[in-house]
């Protein structure tokens, strides 16, 4: 099945199955039907605010139903979105309240700071949008290159990128995976939505479930926070595809009952977001023997994912390093050297994907866009950072980072943004985040190693309280997901010959502990 | 070697964190546990002393200091 359009194939489900549940959160489930009409009357709302043509609205929220059906009124009145989770640290909010200049917001959930600089729509404002049953006609939707959605990732200098992912490139992403036989994706697909709008996994279900005619299925932050509502509330689920970070797949298997046998319906599993490792699809296999677990791999600024590959028995009793996939038909993939030249099978360089999915750069940042995209054959390119080489075959391996960016539990960090906070405190004299890994290549946790201002040490009783007030004073800079475990306190700290931090040099000392 | 002795390696090994003067104190509250860090912690438990830990039972206030997590242990390998 290849779409064309995705606003107009989801409202063409209003059509043939207006009663099939799109969404279900815990129970509460809303139609197609419902879609439409939220959709249409949320639309005709946002032409009525007289906003300038195609202008950013940010929208923040976590895993209702009203952040979906706001997300396609949006896009049907020809605005992008840029999806900000409900956990997000103040000064996150304000980044891109300031980089991206979005034009509105819309607060799906009560905001933590007062924003006046631009107008704020409320959920009581947004239901009342849905419930005015208007009867609206798409003549200005987001259509070809425009913006679909903005992602902010973490940026080295502390300032979040906005990635510009234009609806071209979702169709590019979309057809892609509804094709490929590596995903096989079900019709009317029962997904799993646990991964926030605010990270691009989440394209990865809702994409192909929409375009399909598919249920998601919400899980709300606060029951993956608690094992005791997770695991209740994970059997009820009536899903066929599971999309998540390996972690959350980690977390779900702690529970004896994550099994073929107690969720009968899961036969896909998509993973995205994080290095799949061995020991992870291993133990899934052997919970689930008949379902497909799926590897994909891509950064947000070539639209989610660009390669994928089904992992065979094979490829986990050879126990190395799983393969990351074949690079989509549409977008072609290289590995390059340091000069820009392709390099062929078995010679490791860094990972060049280009063609419709690669997005068209970063919101008014024309220097780290230029940085990062450039062309090649003529068509928009991308260096990924990522190093990898090509097998005989021409499946992609992944060989780690460029540079000093990690993932961990499935967040993309830099390291010089983590620090450069840390920095932040006022009881900081100078700091870095070191990433200490396990023996499966996967970050296990991120640590800081920390000079603190003279006296600052005597002042508390104890490290940890020193710990817990530096964490306090930057929790409103700090994404929590960034926020190292571990701080360790230092007289100094190992300086490069051009007088910076010698970053790598804590890095080799921490792993070889 | 005894389940403290265990547990407080564990804890040191998995997060760097000596907890020995602080066995009543919340690890989440100390930032010394997350969710993530506990799948990890769980996973060495049930390996290292061959038991079967009910996670579908924990609640925030279970298994939260370094206490209540030997004590747990010693339950569940007199169970």
């Amino acid at each position: 099945m290849q779409i064309t359009n995705m606003l107009a194939t989801i409202d063409d489900y209003a059509k043939t199955q207006p009663d099939m549940a799109v969404y279900n959160v815990l129970g509460d489930t809303h139609t197609y039907a419902d879609l439409k009409r939220d959709s249409d009357g949320l639309a005709a709302y946002v032409d009525s605010l007289g906003l300038p043509e195609k202008s950013l609205v940010m929208v923040f929220g976590g895993q209702e139903y009203e952040m979906l059906a706001t997300f396609v009124g949006l896009s049907k009145s020809g605005h992008a979105y840029a999806p900000v989770d409900v956990n997000s640290a103040n000064e996150r909010l304000t980044n891109i309240l300031t980089i991206g200049e979005p034009k509105l917001v819309i607060a799906i959930d009560p905001l933590p700071i007062d924003i006046t600089s631009v107008p704020v729509v409320t959920l009581d404002q947004v239901h009342e949008a849905f419930a005015s049953k208007a009867d609206y006609e798409m003549t200005h939707a987001v259509a070809g290159d425009d913006n679909y959605y903005i992602i902010f990732t973490s940026g080295t200098t502390g300032l979040p990128k906005g990635v510009q992912i234009s609806h071209n490139n979702l169709l590019s992403y979309t057809n892609w995976m509804l094709n490929t036989d590596d995903f096989d994706v079900p019709t009317q697909p029962q997904m799993l939505a646990q991964p926030p709008y605010s990270f691009d996994l989440s394209v990865m279900y809702w994409a192909p479930t929409l375009a399909m005619g598919g249920t998601l299925y919400a899980l709300p932050k606060h029951v993956t926070e608690n094992f005791k509502e997770l695991f209740a509330a994970l059997p009820e689920l009536p899903i066929q595809v599971w999309t998540s970070t390996p972690s959350f797949a980690d977390m779900a298997m702690l529970s004896e009952d994550f099994n073929a046998e107690k969720m009968p319906t899961i036969k896909y599993f998509y993973f995205d977001g994080e290095e799949l490792t061995v020991s992870t699809a291993a133990k899934l296999h052997e919970r689930f023997p008949e379902a497909r677990i799926v590897n994909a791999y891509g950064p947000t600024e070539a639209t989610v994912a660009l390669s994928a590959v089904a992992i065979t028995p094979a490829m986990i009793e050879k126990a190395e390093r799983l393969p990351i996939g074949f690079p989509k038909p549409d977008s072609p993939t290289f590995v390059m050297d340091e000069d820009g030249n392709k390099l062929p099978a078995g010679e490791q360089g860094e990972i060049i994907v280009s063609g419709p999915a690669v997005s068209k750069g970063y919101l008014n940042n024309p220097e780290k866009t230029a940085a990062a995209f450039f062309e090649l054959d003529g068509q928009p390119a991308y260096h990924t950072g990522d190093l990898g080489y090509f097998d005989e075959d021409g499946m992609l391996h992944y060989g780690g980072r460029l540079d000093f960016q990690i993932k961990f539990n499935g967040y993309r960090i830099e390291l010089e943004e983590v620090s450069h906070i840390l920095n932040l405190s006022q009881y900081v004299e100078s700091a870095v985040a070191v990433p200490r890994y396990n023996d499966q290549h996967k970050v296990q946790n991120l640590l800081a190693y920390v000079v603190v201002k003279p006296g600052v040490r005597e002042q508390f009783e104890k490290d940890l309280q020193l710990t817990k007030a530096i964490k306090e004073d930057l929790q409103n800079d700090m994404m929590p997901y960034m926020m190292p475990s571990r701080f360790m306190y230092r007289e100094d700290l190992p300086i490069t010959p051009n007088g910076k931090i010698n970053i790598k040099a804590l890095i080799a000392e921490v792993n070889n502990r | 070697m005894d389940v403290k002795t265990e547990v407080l390696g564990m804890i040191n090994d998995l997060f760097l964190e000596d907890v020995s003067d602080m066995m009543d104190e919340d690890l989440f509250d100390a930032g010394v546990l997350d969710s993530m860090g506990t799948v990890e912690l769980v996973l060495e438990i049930e390996a290292k002393f061959n038991i079967k830990v009910p996670v579908s039972e924990m609640g925030r206030d279970d298994w939260n200091t370094a206490n209540k997590i030997i004590e747990g242990i010693k339950e569940l390998q007199n169970a």
